[in-house]
């Protein structure tokens, strides 16, 4: 052991990158995929509530 | 309903400031360590991400009791929102896990009770999407999520045993026997700071992350039960 | 259809009702036997089931054979894994069966009309799955034997069996009645099970494994404290959470 503190610490540092690429990364992918599937439903919804609109105002029947 | 709450929007900002904070504590703060170098820097996200993964499957689990007690809709959209969330930090967890084994002991993946538990874990949650996905009617999606939600919490820490018990016997081949094998370094004081802000930090990421996964549960709900109205 | 499923249950029916008033645990039990003897008795018919689990184990065995090409020494080694790994995998057609059959003839829905606590239904089925289960295992231990020429026959490694069984059967039960009322059926169920199983895999074979090499008991007990554990665990979650399974 004593051999590697003499040395001083192992050249890990790409390691290191790669591995706050994956956290970073993933927690963007996730977020993305959030933001994207709202939208969606936003769309979806705001397409469906003007449906419900046009359906009510083309059938007043009593 | 489609507003961002006030609140929400706080937690927002303070997640993100945490964030920023915990990312300089540990490139800017925490000391290198003597013999990894800057890989051990992985460690304390990876801790964190692994420490939510277990928080989403806890939360999944116990509101899938709660479902099963009380059948409203709500806790199953929590569930789902649990389980997801939960499944991303674990990949997390497992992926940076075998990123840090690859220098330290030239090995991708070592049979480290944590890691392979938490693969275990990862590889439940994917099953419990499957569950789903395979079912048509949204009660009985539910009942059967909160059930496997469930029954795979419940079996982790019994994996978790049988893991470390198989490693007793089984110690690492290509490391030591030292605590060393299994990652454990001496943390200094430093180091145990940032370590406890990052378990902080990310847990407040899963509840803002949870949250707007809620909202967006919510809103799905909403446009489902508008498309059965008009059988589209 | 509704008439034509209570009609094909009405055996069960009937002897579930035929004893006036019984008190609540003869009434259990009674719907219990019934629901394993339906199973057994239907097996005994057909034989399908049976057939298809046995002659899927000894191909099991078969394959590995010649995958792992190995000397006596490492067979005997790894007999206690290849075992286990042969037993899940029959297992799983064993449990995907059974509960298909409740399915596709409609007995499910006669048995929840019946006046019957939900476990009953359960601890039928799944004393029944274990049934067939054991008898798989009665038939693989000797033939497993032969062929590698290792005795099998020893009560450390019958009694691991018994406890593996039960708690696979156990977690098994569950799953299975949830992965056939999926789109995806039988293929789910060992993407749900083999996950949760584990600790009881792990277990199943270093005990066994255990056994087999003659190590002492000190070191095989943690193992058969874990079965047991599981055991019970699960057996008491499959027992609270089944009804919320086969609710309409």
């Amino acid at each position: 052991m004593l051999h590697l503190l003499q040395e001083g610490p192992a050249q890990t540092g790409a390691y290191m990158i790669a591995g706050y690429i994956v956290i970073f990364g993933v927690m963007a992918l996730y977020l993305i995929s959030l933001i994207v599937r709202w939208r969606n439903s936003l769309q979806d919804l705001e397409t469906l509530q003007s449906l419900e609109e046009k359906a009510l105002e083309n059938s007043p029947h009593p | 309903m489609t507003t961002k709450p006030i609140a929400l929007k706080i937690l927002d900002l303070a997640t993100i400031l945490l964030l920023l904070v915990a990312t300089g504590l540990v490139f800017f703060f925490a000391p290198l360590e003597r013999v990894m170098g800057l890989v051990q820097k992985v460690f304390y996200f990876h801790v964190a991400a692994g420490w939510v993964g277990m928080l989403g499957f806890l939360v999944a689990a116990v509101v899938g009791g709660i479902y099963l007690a009380r059948g409203d809709r709500k806790w199953d959209i929590v569930g789902l929102a649990a389980v997801e969330i939960g499944m991303a930090f674990a990949f997390i967890n497992v992926v940076t896990g075998s990123i840090w084994a690859r220098p330290i002991w030239n090995t991708w993946w070592t049979w480290d009770p944590r890691l392979t538990t938490a693969t275990i874990m990862l590889l439940i949650y994917a099953a419990y999407l499957m569950l789903r996905s395979g079912i048509e009617d949204p009660d009985r999606r539910a009942r059967f999520g909160a059930v496997y939600a469930i029954v795979g919490f419940i079996s982790v820490p019994l994996t978790f045993f049988s893991a470390r018990l198989f490693r007793t016997i089984h110690p690492v081949v290509i490391g030591t026997n030292q605590p060393g094998a299994e990652g454990a370094f001496d943390m200094t004081a430093d180091m145990r700071l940032v370590f406890f802000f990052s378990l902080f930090t990310f847990s407040v990421i899963f509840v803002d992350l949870l949250w707007h996964r809620i909202r967006l549960g919510q809103l799905q709900d909403q446009v489902e039960q508008l498309k059965l109205k008009f059988n589209v | 259809m509704e008439t034509q499923k209570i009609e094909k249950s009405a055996p069960l029916v009937e002897s579930v009702l035929s004893v006036e008033s019984p008190p609540a645990r003869s009434g259990f039990l009674r719907a219990l036997w019934a629901i394993i003897w339906k199973d057994l008795a239907a097996e005994l018919r057909s034989r399908e089931l049976l057939s298809a689990m046995l002659v899927f184990a000894l191909l099991v065995i078969l394959i590995f054979n010649f995958a792992l090409e190995l000397d006596a020494q490492t067979r005997f080694n790894v007999a206690a894994g290849v075992l286990w790994v042969t037993f899940a995998f029959a297992g799983t057609l064993g449990l995907n069966r059974s509960m298909a059959m409740e399915k596709d003839r409609g007995c499910m829905d006669g048995l929840l009309l019946a006046p019957v606590d939900r476990s009953a239904i359960y601890f039928g089925k799944m004393f029944g799955n274990l049934i067939f289960m054991l008898l798989v295992e009665i038939i693989v231990l000797p033939v497993y034997s032969l062929l590698y020429n290792v005795n099998l026959f020893q009560p450390g490694l019958i009694v691991v069996t018994l406890l593996g069984s039960i708690g696979y059967v156990a977690v098994g039960t569950l799953l299975a009645s949830m992965a056939v009322q999926t789109r995806t059926r039988d293929i789910l169920l060992p993407i749900l099970l083999f996950p949760v199983m584990i600790p009881l895999f792990i277990a199943a074979v270093k005990a066994s494994g255990g056994f087999l090499q003659g190590i002492p008991m000190d070191e095989i007990w943690p193992w058969l404290n874990l079965l047991l554990v599981y055991d019970m665990v699960f057996i008491a979650v499959a027992f609270m959470v089944f009804d919320y399974i086969v609710e309409e």
